[in-house]
Parts: structure tokens; C-alpha cells; sequence
């Protein structure tokens, strides 16, 4: 559905130093894994996952990392912006043995994910990893679920020292899960497929998106042609395994390649 | 495919009468090659320019009952890598495929030709109708009989490929334009590119709700008015039309083919119906061809012209 919907922020949390969440007064009917498309209508609209949904309120959780969201980061709340949505697919929820697997801003939608599944019966294990311990989000939300929690730093601080892409790789060896969720950097959902054994997995895949309606074509991912904006941005191991550009190179607004570099940085 | 929607267009063989349009789904190979293993019988590329461009700043689109407004902007990777996508779609596919591009005057154009003449298009589409860069380069090309013209020859002056001239419906008279287009050796036309532009108002904002502030209308509610153009061409012209503007149904696809189209494109209603609408399409035009008795897509008649 396109429907556009002008609000208010109703409410801003400051995450960490670059990150906020905006949460808004508004019954979206949404799924864990959905975005909605947001404007401030000064130049910019862009997709954003939802960091949970309900029949009151949802929320956006978004790193300052360009001009359109560093502005967002100067909103207080009371200002107004518009959004459409919810679009895209959404993440299947398991009710049995799910390892989420949340890196950087990957880790909101995983957080909305989280609460479907326990909701569904399901028994759910979080693997969170950042850069630094500041970066670590939703620590305490995740806490406060009740699911098993594990944080993991590139310099070890409060939590595990490595990636979260390790720490999953573990806990795959260790314990029997039947579904696996990731977020995050399309490199560090790169190597976990390496280390899965044979459960089905889902993969939350960013390119750059216009329409969000599937017909201006910047979202498509080669070789397949899947819109993610439409049968994605949530997909499959087996869709995954079978687009060669995952992990290699996306496209921007005028749709040239961008290579990512090892570092899951891209290269312009 | 059945043989029925078989359709010979400018002495190509296409296995569907019908068309991607420019600018949907048309970015890179991959959007190309969908739409094909969807049942589009021909593809356009985005309209390419001679340079990238990223296209306007969001929001780009808004709906609006019946349709949609768009100022993408003329967004492309720019002449080079768009051909280079091209190429791409032609290893995988052997389905006809038309280049669009997009240009501000005669030279430009004439550039892009040559360059599109060592690609492996099948077609060049001259977009002289984009609405949504008034403020760069102005009123639209489409607007003008004697630049219609002017463009035209000089592109089918050293073009290898066969010329397709992409109209503008905002304008006075559209029969003019297209008469001076084949005037000046057009081998086909694509009638009709988006209406308008027209614009929304945020009015808790109190702004535009395109941040272009208009875009082109395209969808369900242009199909009247498509129709009604492509009848007035068609009763005019002598090349083969292009027709598209609202269709999401095979009997829209027949309507457009009785009012004077050779081929008939489908963008918006992909929104509206997903990417089998070409399936559908296809299937439906099949479902009319054998309850009204016609051999082939191509023996439906089109109405009488006006003026005959
Ligand atoms: C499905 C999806 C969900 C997302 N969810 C979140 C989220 O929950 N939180 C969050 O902080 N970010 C999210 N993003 C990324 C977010 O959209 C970009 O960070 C934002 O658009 C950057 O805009 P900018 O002007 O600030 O930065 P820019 O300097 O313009 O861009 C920085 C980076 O963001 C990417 N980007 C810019 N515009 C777009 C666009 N229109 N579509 C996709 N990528 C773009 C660029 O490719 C570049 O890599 C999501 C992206 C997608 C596709
Ligand atoms: C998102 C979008 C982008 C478009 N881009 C182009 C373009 O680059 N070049 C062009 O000639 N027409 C462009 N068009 C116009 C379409 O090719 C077509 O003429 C118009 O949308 C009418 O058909 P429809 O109602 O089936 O969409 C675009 C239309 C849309 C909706
Ligand atoms: S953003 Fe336009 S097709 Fe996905």
C-alpha cells in the first residue's frame, strides 16, 4: 500500500552518538522486516526498517551517515515528516529454535522480529555486534524480552571481543537452531552463510530505493531481478545463494556499481 | 507462446505485442530480463543521457486515485554504462530490446546515435518528451514541430537502428508533432509519454509533496486520454505507434490496438498487478483473440481513421 501519512515525531530516543529512534503516535499495520519510506520534505526520501510496530506506535531507528539523516538527527519531536508504507516482504516467524544474527542498524528490525517470535512461541537467541560497545543497540530492549543475549565487540567491551559472525558461528556448532535471521552489513551476512549447516535462513538486503513501489527499478539485484523493495527486502538463503551481486556490488541513484570493499565500506 | 500474439514490429518478430516502457524496471539487465521471463515481447532501457545522472532528490512518486505522479528525473548510469547493462540483457536474452535516450538538442543527440549504433539495441527511442526536467532544460523538445523535426533527421541521418520518436501528450496538437516526426523519416512512434506534470500539496507541511514539485501522471486514469491520442495520430500518420498510458488488461491492450497502436506498453499497472500483468495481458488478449474470432493479435482491426 503507498498510503502516505504526515506526522509528528511523537517522541526521540537517543541511542548513541549517531543513532536515534523516532518513534511516531500512528497505527501502521506492519511486519517485522518491512520499511517505510520518510521525508522531512527538504530534499530526500528514504527508506528506513521499522524498529517495532504496534496498534499505537511504531518506530525507526536511524544512524546519521549522509545529509538526510544527519538533518533527522537535528529533528526534535513535534516536527513534522511524512511516510508510506509499510512495503517490501517480511521475515518468517519460526516457533521453534531462532538465532538472530544483528550487526549495526541491522539489529532494530531483528528487535521487531524478536518480539513476533516469542509472541509465536518461538525460543530466541540474539547475537548483537558493533564496532565499539557505544555502537551496541538495544541491548537493554533485547534484555528486557527475555530472549538469550549475547554482545560481541571488534574490541571486546562490555561483552565478547570478535564479530558477530564468530560468535554465531559458535553457537551453530554448539546448539540446534532451526531458523536463522540476519541484519546488518551485506558482508558480515556474506560470510554467515559459510557457517550454516542446513536450516533455512533469511537475510534483510539493502539497495538503494526510489518508488518502493517495484517499478522504477533501482533496487533490483543481478542476476535474478528481484525488486527488493518488493520481494524484498527480506530474502531467502536460496534466493541469496543465487544473487551474484550480494556482497560484491550494488547501485546507486543513477545506478552504477558500487563495489564493497572488505571492510563492508563501498568504494564511489 | 501462441502464434496469435506473434506481432511483426518495423520487420522484427516479437513474441508478445507487448512493451516495457522507458523508465520502468529498465535500470540494469537484470530488471530488463524479468520483465521478459514475464512475458514482455519487446523492452525499453531508461532513457540514457550522456552523462550520469542520480535524478531528483525523494519523494519521487506519490499516488493519486487512478495513478501516480513521477519526477524521477531522468536517473541513469549515463550513456556508457547503460549500453554496457545492455549488452548484458542481449547475452542472455534474444528478445528485442529498444534504447532510449535522452538529449537537450540536435548534436547531442546525433552523439548518442552513434554511440547507440555500436550497441546491440534493435531500436533508438528519442525521449523528446521527459516532463520532469523543466527546470534544467525547459519546455520539452515534443513541444516543438520544427525541433521534432529538426532532431529526427538529423538522428535518422546517421542511425543504423530503426528511429522511434517518443511523444509528449502536453501539447496543442499532437497530430502536428507526429506528422512532423515522420516527416522527418521516423520509423515509429511511442505515443504517449506521462500527462501534465501535475502536483500534490502536503497540507500539514504546507509543501509540495514531490520534492520536484510536479511529476508526470502516468497509470489507469490516462487511459482515456492516450486513447483518444493514439486515434488522432493514427488517423494521421502512416508509421507503426507504440501505444501506451493506463493499460492493465488485455482488453485495454485491444482497445489501444483498435484505436491505432501496433504494440502496446505496460509501466504503472506493474504497481497495481505485479510483474505477471504481462502473463495476464498476454493470456487475456489470447482469451479475446478465440471468443471473438480473431487469427492473431495483428488481424484486429483498428477503427476506422477519422478522417477517412
Ligand atoms: C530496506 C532498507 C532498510 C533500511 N533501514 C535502515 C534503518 O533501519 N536505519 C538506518 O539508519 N538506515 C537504514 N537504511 C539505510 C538508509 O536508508 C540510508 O542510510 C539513508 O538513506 C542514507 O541517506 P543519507 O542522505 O543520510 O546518506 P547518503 O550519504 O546519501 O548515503 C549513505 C549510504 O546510504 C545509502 N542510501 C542513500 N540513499 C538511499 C536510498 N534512497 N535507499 C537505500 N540506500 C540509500 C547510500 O547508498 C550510501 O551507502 C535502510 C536501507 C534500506 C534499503
Ligand atoms: C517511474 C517512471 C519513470 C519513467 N521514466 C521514463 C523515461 O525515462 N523515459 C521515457 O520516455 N518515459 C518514461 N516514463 C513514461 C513511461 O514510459 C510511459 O510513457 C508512461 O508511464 C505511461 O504508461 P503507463 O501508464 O503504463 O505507466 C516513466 C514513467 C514512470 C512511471
Ligand atoms: S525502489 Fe523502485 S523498484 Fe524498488
Amino acid at each position: 500500500m503507498d498510503k502516505r501519512v504526515t506526522l509528528r515525531i511523537a517522541d526521540i530516543v537517543k541511542e548513541c552518538s549517531d543513532v536515534r529512534t523516532y518513534i511516531f503516535q500512528h497505527p501502521l499495520a506492519a511486519l517485522p522486516g518491512q520499511f517505510i519510506m520518510l521525508t522531512d520534505f527538504a530534499g530526500g526520501e528514504k527508506p528506513f526498517s521499522l524498529a517495532w510496530c504496534n496498534d499505537q506506535e511504531f518506530a525507526v531507528t536511524v544512524k546519521a551517515v549522509g545529509p538526510f539523516t544527519q538533518r533527522l538527527a537535528t529533528k526534535a519531536a513535534g516536527d513534522i515528516v511524512s511516510i508510506r508504507g509499510a512495503f517490501g516482504s517480511s521475515f518468517f516467524i519460526s516457533r521453534h529454535r531462532a538465532l538472530l544474527v544483528g550487526g549495526g542498524y541491522g539489529t532494530p528490525p531483528l528487535y521487531f522480529l524478536a518480539r513476533r517470535l516469542l509472541e509465536a512461541g518461538a525460543e530466541v537467541t540474539v547475537v548483537n555486534g558493533a564496532r565499539r560497545s557505544d555502537d551496541l543497540l538495544f541491548c537493554d530492549r533485547f534484555r528486557r524480552l527475555g530472549v538469550e543475549y549475547h554482545n560481541i565487540t571488534d574490541t571486546g567491551g562490555s561483552g565478547r571481543e570478535g564479530t558477530s559472525v564468530n560468535l554465531a558461528g559458535e553457537l551453530l556448532k554448539t546448539s540446534k537452531f532451526d531458523y536463522v535471521y540476519t541484519a546488518g552489513p551485506e558482508l558480515m551476512m556474506k560470510s554467515l552463510i559459510a557457517l550454516l549447516q542446513d536450516q533455512p535462513c533469511q537475510f534483510l538486503m539493502e539497495r538503494y530505493m526510489k518508488c518502493a513501489i517495484g517499478i522504477c527499478g533501482n533496487c533490483t539485484v543481478d542476476p535474478l531481478g528481484l525488486r527488493l523493495c518488493v520481494e524484498g527486502p527480506v530474502l531467502n538463503r536460496e534466493q541469496v545463494e543465487r544473487i551474484t551481486e550480494f556482497g560484491v556490488y550494488h547501485r546507486d541513484a543513477a545506478g552504477h556499481r558500487i563495489k564493497f570493499t572488505d571492510r563492508g565500506e563501498k568504494i564511489t | 507462446m501462441c502464434k496469435g500474439l506473434k506481432t511483426n514490429f518495423l520487420g522484427v518478430e516479437l513474441a508478445s505485442p507487448l512493451v516495457l516502457p522507458a523508465g520502468v524496471m529498465g535500470m540494469s539487465y537484470s530488471g530488463l530480463k524479468i520483465c521478459v521471463e514475464n512475458g514482455a515481447g519487446i523492452v525499453t532501457s531508461k532513457s540514457l543521457t550522456k552523462l550520469p545522472r542520480s535524478g531528483h532528490e525523494g519523494p519521487v512518486m506519490a499516488e493519486v486515485p487512478g495513478g501516480f505522479l513521477n519526477c524521477m528525473g531522468l536517473c541513469n548510469p549515463g550513456l556508457e554504462e547503460g549500453l554496457a547493462e545492455i549488452a548484458e540483457f542481449k547475452k542472455l536474452s534474444t528478445t528485442p530490446l529498444i534504447v532510449s535516450i535522452f538529449a537537450t538538442g540536435r548534436e547531442e543527440f546525433t552523439e548518442l546515435t552513434l554511440a547507440a549504433n555500436r550497441s546491440s539495441a534493435d531500436f533508438l527511442e528519442l525521449n523528446l518528451s521527459c516532463p520532469n526536467v523543466f527546470d534544467e532544460f525547459g519546455i520539452p523538445l515534443a513541444a516543438s514541430r520544427e525541433q521534432v523535426f529538426e532532431i529526427v533527421r538529423a538522428v535518422k541521418e546517421v542511425s543504423r537502428l530503426p528511429v522511434i520518436a517518443k511523444l509528449s501528450p502536453n501539447v496543442l496538437s499532437i497530430t502536428d508533432i507526429a506528422l512532423a516526426a515522420e516527416a522527418a523519416g521516423a520509423d515509429a512512434l511511442c505515443l504517449i509519454n506521462t500527462l501534465g506534470p501535475g502536483m500534490l500539496i502536503d497540507i500539514y507541511a504546507r509543501k509540495p509533496v514531490l520534492y520536484n514539485r510536479f511529476g508526470g501522471l502516468s497509470g489507469p486514469c490516462l487511459k482515456p486520454i492516450a486513447l483518444k491520442l493514439i486515434y488522432e495520430v493514427y488517423s494521421s500518420v502512416k508509421i507503426p505507434i507504440i501505444g501506451m498510458g493506463g493499460i492493465q488488461s488485455g482488453q485495454d491492450a485491444v482497445e489501444m490496438k483498435m484505436a491505432g497502436a501496433s504494440v502496446i506498453g505496460i509501466g504503472t499497472a506493474i504497481y497495481y498487478h505485479g510483474l505477471e500483468i504481462f502473463n495476464r495481458v498476454n493470456q487475456e488478449i489470447r482469451d479475446f483473440l478465440e471468443e471473438s474470432g480473431y487469427e492473431s493479435w495483428q488481424a484486429i482491426p483498428a477503427l476506422d481513421k477519422i478522417r477517412d
